[in-house]
């Protein structure tokens, strides 16, 4: 187990520092020179030179790149362009937002769509099955940026049933937690499918092994064969995708932020994107792939952890 | 035994509750929808530096004018535009070409103890100004004279007619508390060290600022006590939030301008601060393919700029006959030039040009593409070949620089628009000689051009002002390098419960709105 767990945590470290390189390299692949590109086309040379020197543009590249990855090694991304704000400050004050986002969305599919894949698995081709299975290849076939914006259309504009816009005032737990409803709903349907689906037919693969056919000849309650264990060995796939799924909707929830005007990582880089602000840029994509390869690491452990034969195997 | 610790089973089991959690019912949502005098407003982005020397602009110029003294403020007249006293002082005067003289309006006072706002802090203000960013705004100026604790005067180092309008009407007009900037380092950033005026300043990033009423302001009364202007980066998502109810009043694009002007929705009304933005079509004149200038005025007359303001912009933009926007001294409201085939083609043939070829640059959005593609197609039917080439903002701004590259010597056509303030001479600045290889990437000069500039910088009668902009426009027009197009307004919707105050240029004052 120390061995795996020393191995995923090298490739994990790996991952990042490529990362950390092409986020560097970005700054000077994009036509333009970087200054003029940041702080618009009629900055005053002054500024300019300015800002070339706060950002070490007027040093060798290869220097450039050992400040920035000693920098980042000691946890400073830099400082906003234009607010002078350190970046990491800047990062901390939206990640939160994602990550309740993100929990959210996860969590709403994961309470609907482990069901659904448990009951269509248990009834296979009956009218429940097949239901399951149009509703699960329809949430996933639309795209999340759809939901929210018929979402956003029918229950915000059209309805007023729930708010619109913003992540609701701080330290009201009920307008956040209302303001988290839509945005939710839209970046977790997809999800409600997906999980449906794996869990439907790594239940399929279980029921037919012998323990399960076992248990049923000594007369165990069928919610007890179901979901004593044939869901407790079938639900560890369903985890690695569970834990990718967190990992990709970091990502996903750019559009939702955006369409909701919600505070995030997501809109942090979308943002800084069309502002040219390269080192909210370069940070905040640094902070969302290392959770992301974080995360990922974590249900590779968490499986060995719960999983004997894997942890066996290792 | 007893086992503690966490357990595969107690896992899974805490897992569906924390799940479950996110399956909560939304609680009611009464509080969104506030009333009564806060008035709910969008901001596009965080305010990163209110600091007028270092600022970007936009909306931290809507920040500084609730929370800062200005000596002036914007006039909207039957004319166009114009300048006023602000009520921070009880005397603005230009004595003479050279000296703006004030008084300072009594009990205005700093927060955070700094005491009353004093003629010196004018003068700390402007003249640090000549140091910063945004010291192009104050080049005519020499010092300010402090001639009592509230009275001083502005001495410029040459005649600048304009200098109110757009210096001290606008955001680098600002003014600091000379004591709070020195405790705060000289600069700051995101937070006022002090303010005079209606509201206080709170921030909150990535979501919003909210004004308060501020406890010290003696001065009028602002008719909202609390404004909350909300960070929403998408125009779209804005106009749908104010379709739901939770804003008051926020910018529109073309298309919903155009579908709200024929389609207005119940309670709603839309207010156009201004149109000070120019768009045209250049062309190099320096290009060997652009060289004549017959085959340039063919290009001026085989585009329909009827059909790209009506296909591109949906009839909600003013047709464009000059550098000089609706309400300024020096517009026109008419071309030299206008849409004839039949004279474009006679042009060509006599210039002995045919199979032409061009490459036509424009920013990569919607509405400028839909315009290329319109001039692409009207300059088509007269035997010319158009590659439309989008191009990313970076290297678009640089094209026509000669310290970006070699790209200004391919240029043949580009779309193009600029911004302005509410003065001619903003506009014309960028078309003199010594802008060749900068800005006038057309690259003609014309002594008459650069001496009728210097004319109109000085000059502070407006019918002389005005002969001026008109003759320097013609003289423009005449190059054949210009195509006119369109200014876009900058139009906002909101409810017919409040009276919108904005800045020509699109800056809200809300210290300045009212409840209708």
């Amino acid at each position: 187990m120390l061995l795996y767990l020393i191995k995923r945590l090298g490739l994990s470290a790996a991952v990042v520092c490529l990362v950390i390189l092409v986020l560097f390299s970005l700054l000077y692949f994009i036509p333009g020179d970087p200054a003029t590109i940041a702080l618009g086309p009629r900055a005053t040379p002054e500024a300019i030179a300015r800002y070339a020197e706060k950002m070490h543009l007027d040093e060798p590249v290869w220097r450039q790149f050992v400040i920035y990855i000693g920098n980042v090694l000691q946890g400073d991304l830099g400082v906003d362009v234009f607010s002078n704000r350190s970046v990491t400050t800047i990062i901390m004050e939206r990640i939160g937002f994602t990550l309740a986002l993100v929990t959210t969305g996860m969590g709403w599919a994961m309470l609907l769509g482990i069901p659904l894949g448990c009951l269509a698995a248990v009834k296979p081709n009956s009218w429940l099955d097949r239901i399951t299975g149009v509703l699960s290849v329809g949430t996933i076939a639309v795209p999340s940026f759809l939901v929210s914006i018929w979402a956003l259309l029918i229950f915000a504009v059209h309805l007023r049933w729930l708010p619109a816009i913003g992540a609701g005032e701080p330290g009201e737990f009920g307008d956040q937690l209302s303001h988290l409803v839509l945005p939710a709903f839209a970046i977790g349907l997809s999800w409600v499918g997906y999980l449906a689906r794996m869990v439907r037919a790594s239940m399929l693969e279980v029921m037919g092994e012998n323990y399960i056919r076992s248990a049923r000849a000594f007369g165990l309650h069928p919610r007890k064969v179901v979901f004593g264990y044939a869901l407790r060995v079938a639900i560890l796939p369903t985890i690695t995708l569970i834990g990718m799924g967190f990992g990709g909707l970091i990502s996903a929830t750019v559009f939702a932020e955006i369409i909701f005007s919600r505070p995030g990582i997501g809109k942090l880089i979308f943002d800084s994107v069309m502002a040219r602000n390269f080192p909210i840029v370069q940070g905040a994509v640094l902070v969302a792939t290392s959770l992301y390869i974080f995360v990922v690491l974590f249900s590779d452990i968490l499986i060995a952890w719960l999983d004997p034969r894997v942890r066996e195997s290792l | 035994m007893k086992h503690s610790g966490t357990t595969r089973r107690g896992f899974l089991a805490s897992t569906a509750a924390i799940g479950a959690m996110g399956l909560m019912p939304a609680l009611p949502t009464a509080g969104f929808a506030q009333a009564g005098s806060v008035l709910r407003l969008r901001l596009d982005g965080d305010n990163d530096i209110l600091d007028p020397g270092y600022m970007s602009g936009g909306t931290e110029i809507e920040a500084q004018k609730q929370c800062l003294p200005f000596l002036a403020q914007y006039d909207r007249t039957e004319e166009g535009f114009d300048w006023a006293p602000t009520y921070f002082v009880t005397k603005l005067e230009q004595r003479d070409p050279t000296h703006i003289d004030f008084e300072l309006a009594e009990g205005l006072v700093w927060s955070n103890g700094y005491g009353p706002v004093r003629a010196s802090d004018v003068k700390f203000s402007y003249e640090r100004m000549k140091g910063t960013d945004w010291s192009g705004y104050f080049d005519a100026m020499d010092h300010v004279e402090v001639t009592g604790e509230r009275s001083g005067t502005i001495v410029l180092s040459e005649p600048f007619a304009p200098f109110i309008m757009i210096t001290l009407c606008h955001g680098p007009g600002a003014v600091l508390c000379e004591q709070a900037v020195k405790d705060a380092g000289g600069e700051f950033t995101n937070e006022f060290p002090a303010v005079c005026g209606p509201y206080t300043y709170e921030a909150i990033p990535g979501q919003r600022v909210i004004f308060h009423a501020n406890p010290d302001w003696a001065g009028p009364k602002p008719a909202f006590e609390r404004i909350e202007a909300n960070v929403i980066s998408e125009v779209k998502a804005a106009e749908l939030a104010f379709e739901a109810g939770e804003l008051d009043c926020t910018e529109v694009g073309a298309d919903t301008l155009a579908r709200y002007t024929k389609n207005m929705p119940d309670n709603t009304e839309i207010t156009v601060a201004g149109e000070l933005q120019y768009m045209w079509m250049g062309m190099n004149t320096d290009h060997p393919k652009l060289q004549d200038i017959r085959v340039r005025k063919a290009i001026q007359r085989a585009v329909d700029v009827d059909s790209i303001l009506q296909g591109a912009y949906s009839g909600t933009t003013s047709k464009s006959h000059g550098i000089i926007c609706p309400g300024l001294i020096g517009n026109r409201d008419q071309s030299g030039y206008s849409y004839d085939p039949a004279e474009a083609r006679a042009l060509l043939e006599e210039a002995g040009v045919s199979g032409l070829e061009l490459t036509l640059r424009t920013l990569n959005n919607q509405e400028r593409m839909l315009a290329a593609q319109i001039i692409q197609a009207n300059l088509g039917a007269i035997g010319i070949t158009v590659k439309v080439l989008p191009v990313e903002s970076g290297p678009y701004w640089e094209m026509g620089q000669e310290s970006k590259g070699d790209t200004w010597k391919d240029l043949e056509l580009w779309i193009m628009r600029f911004g302005t303030t509410p003065d001619p001479y903003e506009a014309a600045q960028w078309f003199v000689s010594d802008q060749v290889g900068k800005w006038n990437w057309e690259r003609w000069t014309d002594p008459e051009f650069d001496r009728l500039y210097q004319e109109g910088i000085v000059e502070t009668d407006p019918e002389k002002r005005e002969a001026i902009y008109v003759r320097m426009q013609e003289i423009m027009e005449d190059t054949g390098a210009y195509l006119w197009i369109n200014h876009e307004p900058e139009a906002f919707v909101h409810t017919t419960d409040i009276d919108v105050n904005a800045a020509p240029s699109g800056e809200l004052n809300y210290r300045l709105f009212d409840k209708a």
